[in-house]
């Protein structure tokens, strides 16, 4: 078993008897008409609390504070064992009370969204692997503008060598339309082929005007839209892996503000 | 189409230095090193006035200058022409005088601190710490180079032991030949004027002057050979006499390029291969045992149209000790497999009979599983030591691999390099991949650390607490020596700017101020590499390539 499973297991282990715990009490303080909210509702703000220090973590690289990785799988499993100690915790999915819900829906939506991204980044790696290909996100733009000049240099070479401008007429009309910007973003991301459909597509209709000689341009104009294919995968896969998280903060940020308050009313109210 | 013509480029078109006047060649001809030398015995293609013209160069020193520092690497061996120098024997020279830099942890609170002393600039620097070195301008016949210098000669004399070179004193011979590090530092004791020889003069004056060629080797028995006998587990237990005889009968060479780096650069570039020159060829006889002192071989054997890895052998390795212990066994036996230099590789040659009367005749001798065996592997399980053999990543001792399966592509292992060295990182998350692993744009620490080579001030550097190649940036020039050397592109000049954020120019042409810059692993940092510790996936390791075991159980 490597370590990193290893890791996950432990955490699971101690995560899994927590809840337990937590559940015993809770149901032995319900047939002693006690009230468990306190316990189970500090336990989760705390929990959440701990989730979110992941990200000021992330803020402190020059400290020797524990690894990345442990804070991770710390993030995985509490964000599990809070769903559940959320129920705990409500005693139901849906609870009663405008404000509850509120928090509720906010509370759905960044596990939802966590759960998002975990799975996402551990999909997509791999198959952006599987492109044969590595690129750094912020280049994307710079690399899609050179391909795009050198398959115009392609059309222009064409054009002039044989004189004939049906290629370009038809990089013009419709290749330039997928030269010009990342395309066929859904599709990519759910690892659909489309550009490449639709690229084989466009050069089934143009080929046959073709001679010999403008044939050689479309098929290294080919190469070149197989590049920005592989571009474009790399593009959507990783705006997904970077913009899952512009949703998740900015909800956890609102779930701890929405928690602070809901604490605040019932100490002042529920006491 | 007509070909383009140009002359094919010869041995001498970049001499070492400017061109030495002839006067200058005479004057060293005479030198009592030179006029004993029988000039016939060299070829018409490299003659001896020749190789000094094109392989020296005059250098002069002034009183304090450092000529050469402990631990550094070289490709050049000194010839004291006139003037004394000094040897530090011991203690060392303290590492402010050299132009290095103690690093010292930064506790928990300097760490901290970095939130809100990292300016929002890139690449701010101190700019008053920049005086307390003693730099100065060199001197090498019309080219500006800067060194060094000791500012309070006496001090240092009272408080080390040294000992006088004095003219014609000839060293770093060593260094230059064998690719290890100086032993000692020496600083010019009063005005001197040295003839500087670079590695291929030396070879040659090595070759074909029984002179030189007696010196040196006689030099080299004595402080490294034996040494390095002393130190293999084929040679343990021997007496005195019985390693003398050894070291006496041990023939020592090196293969392949000094300067490696160039024409592997260059070639990868181009997207070809290095060439690996040959050192023992499968199918040939076994004369002896070798033994590899420095640098990289590669063994190969043949399949199909092609060389398979086996694996690759460094520093305190040997090939051909099972054949030679089969023909001891008496059997009829040639060489299993091939020995290619990667790079430059510096060996021992133990002849056989050698072997015979100290080693396999020993009781305790145990015989090792045969190298040929490993081609029993799957062609794919060894395409990763293929790959990184080819890329010369083997050099690496602390590279960083990151496993693509695993990477989010987050950078939060960019940021946290930023965040820990004033705001610009110091490596690019970007590669050489194989498979779903990258070896990415990291120094990587070499064992061969070609970029140490050159360096004029001694700026980069084996840090002595952790052994990881650093910068002082103190004494760096900015000159490039370094950035230009290193085979793989992890050393980046940039343009360095004041504590209010302005770029920092050169008064006199405007042009900016740079230093270079590269991975230190963290090394004030507590904790270690923040890249290893950001990286909330598992993904990012440093691994050394040394021996497969440790990169292949990073990538298995």
């Amino acid at each position: 078993m490597n370590a990193i499973v290893i890791r996950y297991t432990l955490m699971l282990a101690a995560a899994t008897a927590g809840l337990v715990a937590l559940g015993v009490y809770s149901h032995l303080a319900e047939t002693s008409l006690q009230r468990s909210e306190f316990v189970t509702g500090y336990a989760l703000f705390g929990l959440i609390l701990l989730l979110a220090m992941f990200n000021a973590r992330k803020k402190l690289p020059m400290l020797p504070l524990i690894r990345s990785a442990y804070w991770l799988a710390a993030h995985v499993v509490g964000g599990i064992a809070a769903i559940a100690l959320f129920f705990i915790h409500t005693g139901s999915i849906w609870p009663t009370g405008a404000y509850e819900q509120a928090l509720a829906i906010v509370f759905y939506l960044v596990s939802l969204s966590g759960i998002f991204g975990y799975v996402v980044q551990r999909i997509y790696p791999r198959r952006l692997v599987q492109t044969d290909l590595e690129i750094i996100f912020e280049r994307i733009p710079g690399e899609l503008a050179e391909i795009r000049e050198e398959a115009e240099l392609e059309i222009h070479e064409c054009t002039k060598e044989t004189g004939s401008d049906t290629l370009a007429r038809h990089y013009i009309e419709t290749l330039s339309w997928y030269f010009r910007r990342p395309r066929f973003f859904l599709n990519s991301a759910f690892g659909g082929d489309a550009g490449n459909h639709w690229l084989r597509n466009q050069y089934r209709s143009v080929d046959r005007y073709l001679n010999e000689v403008e044939r050689s341009y479309l098929n290294r104009i080919a190469n070149l839209a197989g590049m920005k294919s592989k571009i474009d995968v790399h593009y959507a896969c990783q705006s997904v892996m970077k913009g899952w998280l512009l949703l998740h903060l900015p909800l956890a940020a609102g779930l701890l503000g929405l928690m602070f308050w809901h604490i605040i009313v019932v100490n002042v109210y529920a006491i | 189409m007509a070909n383009a013509i140009i002359a094919r480029p010869q041995r001498w078109d970049a001499p070492f230095g400017p061109e030495m006047a002839d006067d200058d060649v005479n004057r060293l001809l005479k030198l009592p090193e030179f006029s004993n030398i029988d000039s016939d015995s060299f070829p018409k293609h490299t003659p001896l006035d020749g190789i000094i013209r094109n392989d020296s160069r005059i250098v002069k020193y002034q009183p304090g200058d450092i000529i050469v520092r402990e631990g550094d690497y070289g490709n050049s061996a000194f010839l004291v022409i006139s003037g004394n120098l000094r040897v530090v024997i011991a203690p060392s020279l303290p590492r402010n005088l050299i132009g290095r830099q103690a690093s010292k942890k930064k506790n928990f609170f300097e760490a901290l601190s970095q939130l809100w002393t990292n300016h929002t600039m890139p690449e701010v620097r101190d700019t008053s710490r920049y005086g307390s070195q003693a730099l100065r301008e060199g001197n090498i016949r019309g080219e500006s180079d800067a060194r060094v210098f000791l500012q309070d000669i006496p001090s240092v004399l009272d408080k080390h032991n040294t000992a006088q070179l004095g003219p014609s004193s000839l060293f770093g011979e060593l260094a230059a030949l064998g690719r290890v590090p100086r032993t000692a530092s020496i600083f010019s004791e009063d005005e001197a004027e040295l003839l500087e020889i670079r590695w291929q003069g030396l070879r040659e004056l090595r070759k074909y002057d029984p002179d030189w060629r007696k010196t040196i080797d006689e030099r080299y028995r004595e402080n490294a050979l034996k040494v390095h006998l002393k130190s293999s587990p084929y040679f343990k237990g021997l007496s005195q006499e019985e390693l003398n005889e050894v070291a006496d009968a041990t023939l020592f060479e090196s293969h392949g390029s000094f300067e490696w780096h160039v024409s592997y650069k260059r070639m990868r570039d181009q997207g070809k291969s290095d060439k690996e020159p040959i050192i023992a060829r499968q199918g040939e006889y076994p004369d002896g045992l070798l033994m590899i002192r420095a640098g990289f071989a590669r063994v190969t054997i043949k399949m199909g149209n092609g060389e398979r890895t086996l694996t690759y052998l460094g520093a305190g390795d040997s090939f051909g000790h099972d054949e030679l212990w089969s023909s001891h066994l008496g059997n009829d036996v040639s060489l299993e497999t091939s020995l290619k230099a990667v790079g430059y590789v510096d060996l021992l040659r133990v002849p056989a009979p050698i072997l015979e009367k100290y080693v396999f005749n020993k009781d305790q001798y145990s015989k090792s599983r045969p190298l040929h065996q490993l081609a029993t592997h799957a062609v794919a399980q060894d395409a990763p030591l293929e790959w990184a053999v080819e890329q010369r990543f083997i050099n690496g001792t602390k590279a960083m691999l990151i496993d693509l399966n695993r990477c989010v592509r987050c950078d939060d292992c960019v940021r946290a390099c930023a965040s820990t060295h004033g705001g610009n990182p110091r490596f690019i998350r970007h590669g050489r991949t194989f498979d779903h692993w990258m070896v990415a744009n990291a120094c990587m620490h070499c064992a061969d650390p070609v970029c140490m080579i050159g360096c004029p001030t001694g700026a980069i550097h084996r840090s002595l607490e952790t052994g990881a190649v650093v910068i002082n940036d103190d004494t760096c020039i900015g000159c490039g020596t370094c950035a230009n050397s290193c085979p793989y592109n992890n050393i980046r000049l940039v343009d360095i700017r004041n504590a209010d954020g302005k770029l920092l120019r050169d008064p006199e042409n405007q042009k900016p101020i740079t230093k270079a810059t590269k991975c230190d692993l963290c090394e004030t940092n507590p904790g270690g590499p923040a890249c290893v510790r950001a990286c909330p996936h598992d993904a990012l390791k440093r691994v050394d390539f040394q021996g497969d075991e440790t990169f292949g159980a990073a990538i298995s």
